[in-house]
């Protein structure tokens, strides 16, 4: 019955950037980091793209294996097919998933975390002795971990938030339901990344074309059930990539959700943290959780770090790490998803109309807040939209 | 605990399932559950909300008469 100090569940990149800065805070903890699956990243259920800041702050993509495909140009889709092209320098990366969790997990071993893949947690419970006692289940044996702080880390699951007592529940109108392949044989702007909006095509979400090399692409599409005629997120997929791709081979599929909710109101509780997916960290408006999920399993990392040091793992010690994150971005957070609520009420005409004014401005002059400003002009249903965003 | 018996609950076809988890928040009662990359209906949990059938993104969750 191994005892250790701080157990983190999931090898995503909250959970290896959680490991990785807990060991280094506090290099005489015992911190162990458990991946259910049989390899770090994979399967990759994710679309890959990430922007250049906050992914810096983690690792370095230039020359690395992990970056696919560096991204210069950003292009939307309104839904009958006008391209609207917005160019900003270092818009960001298309990942290599699979490596650059490996990355993040070799990280987290170098300054001396223990990486335990194949092993999954499938149970935890407190049993008065101040540690929780987590079931681990490792080819077939069962053990006990007693750890100090759990930080769960463990996607959209969120099974340790769940046995913890947290209230991990998404409401059905904040679950984007997708599916993605790699396609290969596609003809598109290898260092451009391209979104669709449309009812008929992602209703609730869009759809995308993230390159990962030339010729190859991850498409995909994510989408509000509540919102669409019955038919489910592959299905849709079918459809638009049979319009847009009819040749095209397909190298790759994954499915999976991405909750576009606030963050969970309680994030922690005695011994326990919960970051990334788990924690509803994803940015509610791009769908985006990579570079929230580091950002997050860094604080939570720190905290336990702290806390066991300061022989203080309650749940008001431990409440630091929420506060921390609702500083660093539960802001932002809340905006976007109040601008994203707003975006729900826009219909294809809207959008189609958008488009067109926003292909007047001239291409050099169009970035994301000048494109904002000219559409408040000839929208003026935007305003309210607006106001909500920079209130 | 439910305290209603429901006519229908959810079942999954472990054929079409994916595993990706999507289901899970979305259920009130948390009825469903994903270990060693099986997921399971808890029978006597499930109270026919029906909010786990749409979202799946493969359409592997349905509707049975709860007998």
């Amino acid at each position: 019955m191994p005892d250790l100090d701080v157990l983190v569940i999931g090898a995503g990149p909250a959970g290896a950037v959680a490991a990785w800065q807990a060991k280094q805070a506090a290099p005489e903890l015992d911190v162990v980091l458990l991946e259910r699956d049989p390899a770090v990243g994979s399967p990759v259920r994710c679309a890959e793209g990430v922007g250049d800041a906050g992914l810096r702050e983690f690792a370095t993509p230039d020359g690395a294996d992990w970056a696919a495909r560096k991204i210069t140009r950003v292009i939307f889709l309104a839904p009958d097919d006008t391209e609207v092209k917005v160019t900003e320098r270092d818009v960001g990366w298309v990942l290599d998933r699979t490596r650059f969790d490996a990355h993040l997990a070799a990280q987290a071993a170098a300054v001396g975390a223990e990486v335990l893949v194949g092993t999954e947690a499938t149970a935890m419970s407190r049993n008065g002795d101040g540690r929780w006692h987590v079931r681990v289940k490792q080819r077939g044996v069962d053990e006990i971990y007693r750890a100090r702080v759990v930080i769960g880390a463990d996607g959209v699951e969120a099974m340790v938030g769940r046995w913890a007592g947290l209230d991990t529940r998404v409401p059905s109108r904040d679950m984007e339901s997708c599916a993605q392949y790699v396609l290969q044989g596609i003809a598109c702007d290898p260092d451009a990344i391209y979104l669709q909006f449309g009812d008929t095509i992602a209703p609730g979400g869009y759809a995308w074309i993230f390159p990962k090399g030339v010729g190859v692409a991850n498409v995909g599409l994510g989408l509000v059930a509540l919102k669409t005629d019955g038919r489910n997120a592959r299905q849709y997929l079918d459809a638009w990539v049979a319009r847009r791709y009819p040749g095209a081979a397909r190298a790759g599929y994954t499915v999976g959700g991405v909750i576009v909710h606030t963050t969970i109101k309680k994030t922690y509780t005695d011994g326990v943290m919960i970051a990334g997916d788990a924690a509803h960290m994803i940015n509610p408006l791009s769908g985006g959780g990579i570079v929230n999920a580091m950002k997050a399993g860094r604080l939570a990392g720190c905290t336990a770090a702290a806390a066991i040091r300061a022989g203080d793992t309650s749940d008001r010690r431990l409440s630091a790490y929420h506060h921390a994150w609702m500083e660093l971005l539960g802001d932002d957070h809340l905006k976007y998803y109040r601008l994203k609520q707003a975006l729900e009420n826009l219909d294809d005409a809207f959008f189609n109309g958008l488009a067109r004014t926003v292909n007047r401005i001239p291409q050099g002059k169009r970035s994301l807040g000048r494109i904002f400003a000219h559409a408040l002009i000839k929208h003026p249903q935007l305003i309210p939209v607006a106001a909500r965003f920079f209130v | 605990m439910r305290r209603v018996t429901p006519a229908e609950i959810a079942v999954v076809d472990l054929a079409v399932c994916d595993r990706c988890g999507l289901c899970l928040p979305l259920c009130p009662p948390e009825a469903l559950h994903l270990e060693l990359n099986i997921l399971t209906v808890d029978r006597e949990t499930c109270t026919g909300c029906e909010k786990c059938i749409a979202p799946c993104p493969v359409g592997a969750l349905d509707m049975v008469a709860y007998a």
